[in-house]
């Protein structure tokens, strides 16, 4: 077989990473009926062929639970990150072209968000959206935008120095013109790197407000749910519980760092070797 | 870009972190630290060999009391009932619960039922040396009646004391099972009550409270000038964690006795045996008995299935008990049928036979035909509920989602979904809740069936003109006995009730036992039928208990 170059190996892992989720977001979509279903007679049972992560106390088949507990977490995931990062674009283009003002008044709210302990702003807004599944959504999608949107308040400020942009205006673009046609395209690339290297931080939070039980109610298969109800098990020697939920975890959110990095070097391939 | 990288890997780390952070909370602070202070002070160990007379007690950290062993905020006369240990009580509640004496020697009720006369013993102290007299107890009642927060003291007028040794209660309301409330309340001294009386207890009960490590354990020794029969524990300490640390801590010898849940009864621990007493700790769902409409704030209440007494009859029926006792708490409980399983005011009319084809005849006799999905319709409306459950109870979880698979059955389609007790009691108001209810008094069938102002019940809606009577006479009766036999009418009079062949509108599920590792040469004296609550009523009468 021929030998790959790196760049094909690259695109070969991102697109396995990105195979990988989708199948997992698929299937936990499919089998969400099932992963509600209990069943007395099969409670408890450790893993075994036919269920695979094994059961818990009221039989319920632990690896449909798991992957549609991801499923939803990568779905809350996607709308966390498409929200936190349109409002990154938006507040920082806003904040390097519009002046004094409004970038003072953009990095002070980046900075008050930052300011407050991450996972308290999440529990405080989820809680004032009244919990449930749309208090976490709301709560993890208003907090993750802070750290995207000073990076790319950084690049525009930069880019406004280019040549190219001052021709621009010099030949008559408005700034909003000119931040549609020759700042996004080039901002493009970092935003999509951002946007899923947001991915596993907007899980991982999911995941600890679910688990502290501000988010869903138990019967919900949720990771955190899944995680937290499994600590009580532990001293009863049901490790299984918590393994295979936990490492399937793990995997997610490092196979979206992946994913996030290696579409980094095949649309940045100038930085693949810093 | 490399920063990238290792903000990530900080994130991760953070995440981290939250989790196995959560794991010293989880597992209470009463794990190992104040155990190895408990070994040290007693120098002796003795609990290691399971001998002498100290015993160690492992409850679960809610039945720390948070405001002391005040009965005037809920030692004892609380929401979950026992005997206060530290003070005496005017009567106690007999193994088979019927009424004894404590420090009354004789109580007498007036024909109308307005006036109660106590006379109480004479050879009484409290621990501080100072006689216990009939104005304590006066003090004790008017103090709780102004002070209680968590009992209801509103049948009581006031209490005077007619001479040292006779009290008299005045009522505002006739109330025959007044001694039920005289059995929780502890008599406090008028000489030295205030606000911290709840942290340094002075009472005339049968142990001293020596040490309280707030949020650990609490020391209890014997009162040695104790009027009645001899102590045998003469230290008890009673440490407070979550299940699985009391487990472990059985597991390493720490505690004597640990209480412990269903979940972990096929676990086994050398040297220790699994206890298991019946109880009327009760689980069941309220079925709202009228059909949707508002309150006067604009609430929801009522539900459209369940208001039809065919659909409730059918769910009483048409669940199996025995297999949800098997499948939830691996048979260690009873079938439940009523509020009050076993208690000498049970109708035991309200037992029913499981039967699902019968069950299915009356849905398809009342209407309710199949529709699509096998889920049974009738005039538009499905034969669905929402089937609530307290989120941190993982028991009712089980009991809800069991309730859900049975009745699919029957072609009633059942959702669950965990609450918080912020919104629970209100949207019970319109959707069945699985409660937890069972106490030693029959005050909890006038609580859960008798009507309020608006004229409905007030934890389910449900209305019966017969029942509230019978229940109204009951309170007004001359004497218990009487008011046992209106008590039990309530429940089933031979032509209405609240029973299956009555208006069904509370689904009664099952009685949890109360499951207990026990170091093997414990003996743990007998238990009355516990209440509500898997606390205190375990050392009722730790007293008695020896070692082998």
């Amino acid at each position: 077989m021929r030998r790959m170059n790196g760049r094909q190996k690259t695109a070969l892992l991102f697109g396995a990473a990105v195979i990988f989720l989708v199948l997992v977001t698929i299937a936990g979509q499919v089998l969400s009926e099932a992963a509600m279903a209990t069943d007395f007679s099969r409670k408890d049972r450790p893993p075994c062929p036919e269920y695979l992560f094994g059961t818990d106390w009221m039989g319920r088949d632990m690896f449909v639970r798991t992957l549609t507990g991801l499923s939803m977490s990568i779905r809350i995931g996607l709308l966390a990150a498409g929200v936190s990062s349109l409002l990154a674009l938006f507040l920082g283009i806003v904040s390097a072209t519009m002046g004094r003002a409004v970038d003072s008044l953009v990095t002070w709210v980046i900075d008050l968000v930052m300011g407050i302990p991450h996972i308290l702003l999440l529990i405080l807004i989820s809680y004032a959206c009244g919990k449930g599944f749309k208090g976490v959504v709301i709560g993890v999608s208003l907090t993750h935008w802070t750290s995207l949107a000073r990076l790319i308040r950084g690049e525009v400020l930069q880019l406004k120095e280019a040549s190219y942009i001052k021709a621009a205006g010099k030949l008559g673009l408005s700034p909003w013109q000119i931040a549609w046609k020759h700042m996004v395209p080039h901002l493009f690339p970092q935003f999509l790197v951002g946007l899923i290297l947001l991915f596993p931080h907007a899980i991982l939070h999911e995941a600890s407000i679910t688990f502290l039980g501000f988010g869903l109610s138990p019967e919900q298969p949720a990771v955190g749910v899944i995680l937290s109800e499994s600590m009580q098990y532990l001293a009863m020697g049901k490790w299984w519980l918590a393994l295979f939920p936990g490492l399937l975890l793990v995997l997610t959110v490092a196979l979206f760092d992946v994913a996030g990095e290696s579409l980094r070097k095949l649309l940045d391939p100038g930085s693949a070797h810093v | 870009m490399k920063r990238r990288k290792i903000s990530f890997i900080i994130a991760v780390i953070l995440g981290m972190n939250l989790f196995s952070g959560c794991g010293p909370n989880y597992e209470s602070s009463a794990g190992e630290a104040p155990r190895q202070e408990e070994q040290k002070e007693t120098g002796t160990g003795l609990s290691e060999n399971g001998a002498g007379d100290s015993v160690i007690v492992a409850m679960g950290p809610n039945s720390e009391p948070e405001a002391g062993f005040d009965p005037a905020y809920g030692w004892g006369a609380g929401e979950h009932v026992h005997e206060p240990l530290i003070q005496s009580t005017l009567t106690v509640t007999n193994p088979d619960l019927s009424i004894g004496y404590d420090l009354a020697v004789d109580m007498q009720v007036s024909e109308d039922g307005m006036t109660w006369t106590v006379t109480i013993r004479d050879d009484v102290k409290f621990t501080d040396g100072e006689p216990l007299t009939a104005s304590d107890v006066a003090f004790t009642y008017n103090t709780v009646k102004d002070t209680s927060s968590v009992n209801d003291f509103t049948m009581l007028k006031e209490a005077t004391a007619v001479n040292d040794t006779t009290v008299e209660f005045h009522m505002s309301q006739a109330y025959s099972i007044w001694p039920y409330t005289m059995a929780i309340v502890g008599i406090v001294p008028e000489h030295a009550y205030g606000p911290d009386y709840g942290e340094h207890p002075i009472g005339s009960g049968r142990y001293l409270m020596k040490q309280w490590d707030k949020g650990q354990q609490i020391i209890f020794e014997a009162n040695p000038d104790y009027y009645g029969e001899e102590i045998k524990m003469k230290r008890v300490t009673v440490v407070f964690m979550e299940e699985d640390a009391a487990f472990a801590a059985a597991k390493a010898g720490q505690v004597d006795l640990a209480y412990t849940a269903a979940a972990y009864s096929d676990q086994s621990i050398d040297g220790y045996e699994l206890l298991s007493f019946e109880t009327v700790d009760n689980r069941g769902f309220n079925l709202p008995a009228v059909p949707v409409g508002t309150d006067a704030q604009g609430n929801v209440i009522g539900n459209d299935f369940t208001s039809d007494l065919q659909v409730r009859r059918a769910i009483n029926i048409g669940l199996d008990r025995q297999e949800m006792l098997e499948n939830v708490v691996n048979g260690y409980g009873t079938p439940a049928y009523s509020v009050c399983d076993k208690m000498p005011w049970y109708n035991s009319a309200a037992e029913v036979e499981y039967d699902q084809e019968e069950a299915k005849t009356i849905l398809e006799e009342a209407g309710w035909k199949e529709g699509s999905g096998g889920i049974r319709e009738k005039n538009g409306v499905r034969a669905a509920f929402n089937l609530l459950y307290p989120a941190s109870d993982s028991l009712r979880q089980a009991l809800a989602a069991d309730t859900q698979n049975q009745l699919k059955e029957l072609g009633i389609e059942v959702t669950i979904e965990g609450v918080g007790w912020d919104t629970a009691y209100d949207r019970a108001q319109a959707e069945p809740l699985m409660w937890g209810w069972g106490a030693h008094s029959p005050m909890e069938l006038y609580n859960i069936y008798h009507t309020l102002e608006n004229g409905l019940a007030g934890f389910s809606p449900y209305a019966n003109e017969t029942v509230d009577q019978y229940m109204d006479e009951a309170l007004a009766a001359s004497d218990l006995d009487t008011s046992y036999e209106l008590w039990q009418k309530a429940q089933w009079d031979g032509t209405t009730g609240i029973t299956q062949e009555g208006d069904i509108p509370w689904i009664w599920l099952v009685n949890i036992d109360h499951l207990y590792w026990s170091r093997e040469n414990l003996k743990v004296a007998e238990q009355k039928l516990h209440p509500h609550g898997h606390g205190w009523s375990i050392v009722n009468n730790v007293d008695q208990w020896i070692w082998q």
